[in-house]
């Protein structure tokens, strides 16, 4: 392999990992301070892209109940990202409120908060197919304005050519990375989920009022599913309603890699995934999305607590 | 009669299938572990029907013979057998959330090879596959027999040592280890259980389809297969049984709600449309409504019960 293809498929990897990285941190905040894996993140990544497709004035096809519709406006891509995440966040806390919150009042078995997540899933993939059809969409091509499609990172003789959008979704999801750890360590929001976390009845005693943080973060974990969904659209396309399903299920790849609940392991699982795919020799790019999986299988069976996380005692 | 079986059969024999693919799902369940492998399992049974049937055993002319479908059958249960226990084994180690996932991963590199590789026909599958009987209603000689077999098995089991140790497990593992039930063991021979009927039952749809393809187990499958078995009742095989029919037909049903006369236009188009949205929303209230499923022990037993009261005492009126 020679040097340039190697830049770039590293470039690729850490581009693509820096989006696992950032979607299975939603997977790691909720884990972290439920217990519980959110089966429907992946349904919330895919709304957050066609809520920012929907948002930047983007038509629909004519399947669907909402045939041909558009809206009225036509938003710049940073404010549509960041609306689309908004509203994807807002889902979140809708989907607590409906599937985990009843089941948690209930003290319900975990696996059965799983199953009902799973349910979530389901129906919102089939509701955005339901009214939107199952078409695939595409972001405008201009939605960086004047920025080449292309930026060479090599010299003029031996070019490097890096798709500007790789390095958007890298810069974006660093960016987003810094925020949510400045967040949870360094402010009174981040202290308080912690602490619900560690003990959710002891904060309580304390005063913290739990369903509002578990509310937070279910808002903040979504969010960072509409991101990850838009960044990803941005960069192919949105193939179907269900192309978030897929995602979601890679994203359990990355925290089982890291460990689950821990933040760095979730980054580091996420690097490590994205830069095994991007390494996949072209012959077997068949087998790109078995890589995670087979790598998850054999994490679980050498070291199921995940590179970073905690080892698990069983108290009696 | 004739007419009802024409028009339905290809339902009755889905719903058996269903039923029994609701069964798989039952036995890892058995032991408290949510195994959401069958899927893998059914599709491999599948493919190793599908393969032979076009290629090694291919009929000169006519019909399939049924002999070789039953040899189909029994490749297909050891295969799924042999790689249920080389599965089973690591991945039982784990608990609760960590074998689900790891279950799932499974699934899904096998739907991945299947999509690849040259033998599985890649995403086109296998069709033309050669029919044992000449109307899917006849495939009932082999689907009911393997359902009646497979339902009596459980009931016995649920009464054998082996079905006691299962409940154990399933009660608290630790007590069971402590008085000296082996939790892997048992696991993995109900994993093992649960593998080989979806392989069996693969191959038996292999050939009712028609075409097998790598959408026959995925993720979604898995889904649907869970819930058949999660509403209907976890608890007892009867549950999964009910579930996995009801679950089947449940297409079927919608789609006759929707061609009632009198319905709003938009009502009977999403009865038709959305029926993949309502299995959603019914998994969402089935966890938070019934927990323990429709059909549960406590309600078997009721209804036994309230048979023997009513022969005792006769309702004064």
């Amino acid at each position: 392999m020679d040097l340039t293809l190697f830049l770039q498929q590293f470039l690729n990897g850490l581009s693509i990992g820096s989006v696992y990285a950032i979607f299975a941190l939603g997977y790691t905040l909720i884990f972290s301070i439920l217990g519980i894996i959110n089966f429907a993140h992946g349904a919330v990544f895919t709304l957050g892209a066609y809520f920012t497709y929907t948002l930047m004035g983007g038509a629909f096809g004519f399947n669907g109940l909402l045939a041909n519709a558009k809206l009225p406006l036509q938003l710049p891509f940073t404010i549509a990202l960041i609306l689309g995440s908004a509203f994807a966040g807002m889902i979140g806390v809708l989907i607590e409120r409906i599937a985990f919150r009843p089941l948690r009042y209930r003290h319900s078995d975990p696996l059965l908060t799983v199953v009902s997540s799973l349910g979530v899933a389901v129906a919102i993939a089939n509701i955005i197919q339901y009214l939107v059809g199952a078409e695939s969409y595409s972001y405008p091509s201009n939605i960086y304005g004047d920025l080449p499609a292309a930026i060479n990172f090599g010299t003029v003789e031996k070019t490097i050519p890096i798709r500007t959008v790789q390095i958007v979704i890298f810069g974006v999801s660093i960016v987003i990375v810094g925020i949510l750890t400045y967040l949870i360590n360094f402010t009174k929001y981040g202290k308080a989920m912690q602490a619900v976390a560690e003990d959710a009845t002891t904060s309580n005693l304390l005063g913290i009022d739990t369903d509002k943080y578990i509310t937070l973060t279910f808002f903040v974990s979504s969010c960072l599913a509409g991101i990850a969904g838009t960044l990803v659209a941005s960069s192919l396309s949105i193939k179907n309603p269900y192309f978030g399903l897929e995602f979601g299920l890679k994203g359990l790849a990355v925290i089982v890699l890291g460990g689950l609940g821990s933040i760095p392991g979730t980054i580091v699982g996420g690097f490590v995934i994205g830069l095994a795919e991007a390494f996949v020799p072209s012959d077997f790019s068949g087998y790109k999305d078995a890589i995670a999986f087979g790598i998850l299988f054999i994490m679980l069976m050498v070291r199921p607590q995940g590179l970073l996380g905690r080892r698990f005692i069983q108290k009696v | 009669m004739t007419d009802f079986f024409s028009n339905y059969g290809f339902l009755i024999v889905s719903m058996m299938i269903g039923a029994i693919l609701g069964l798989s799902l039952y036995l890892p369940l058995m032991t408290g572990q949510l195994s959401l492998a069958s899927p893998g399992f059914y599709a491999l049974g599948g493919y190793i029907a599908a393969i032979l049937s076009t290629t090694v055993f291919k009929p000169a002319s006519g019909s399939f013979p049924v002999p070789l479908l039953l040899i189909e059958m029994l490749c297909a249960g050891i295969v799924a057998g042999i790689l249920g226990i080389f599965v089973g084994i690591p991945a039982l180690r784990l608990r609760g959330i960590y074998l689900a996932i790891a279950t799932i991963a499974f699934v899904e590199i096998l739907r991945v090879f299947a999509l690849n590789l040259e033998i599985t026909g890649g995403a086109i599958g296998i069709f033309g596959i050669p029919q044992p009987f000449n109307s899917p209603v006849e495939y009932l000689w082999i689907v009911l027999p393997l359902l009646i077999v497979s339902m009596v098995i459980l009931y016995r089991l649920e009464k054998i040592r082996v079905g006691r140790a299962f409940a154990a497990i399933r009660a608290d593992e630790l007590a069971a280890d402590a008085i000296g039930i082996n939790p892997t063991v048992y696991k993995v021979l109900a994993f093992t259980l649960g593998a080989i009927l979806a392989g069996v039952v693969g191959a038996i749809s292999a050939h009712f389809l028609n075409t097998w393809n790598a959408r026959q187990g995925t993720f979604d499958a898995s889904i649907i297969y869970l819930t058949s078995v999660l509403i209907g009742g976890s608890r007892t095989f009867v549950g999964a049984v009910m579930g996995g029919m009801v679950f089947t037909a449940l297409p079927e049903i919608l789609r006759a709600m929707a061609d009632i006369h009198g319905l709003p236009v938009w009502l009977s188009q999403f009865l038709k449309d959305g029926r993949l949205i309502i299995f959603g929303v019914l998994i969402v209230l089935g966890t938070i409504f019934f927990p323990q499923g429709l059909v549960t022990p406590e309600f078997l037993k009721r209804f036994q019960k309230g048979v023997s009261i009513n022969q005792v005492t006769p309702p004064s009126e």
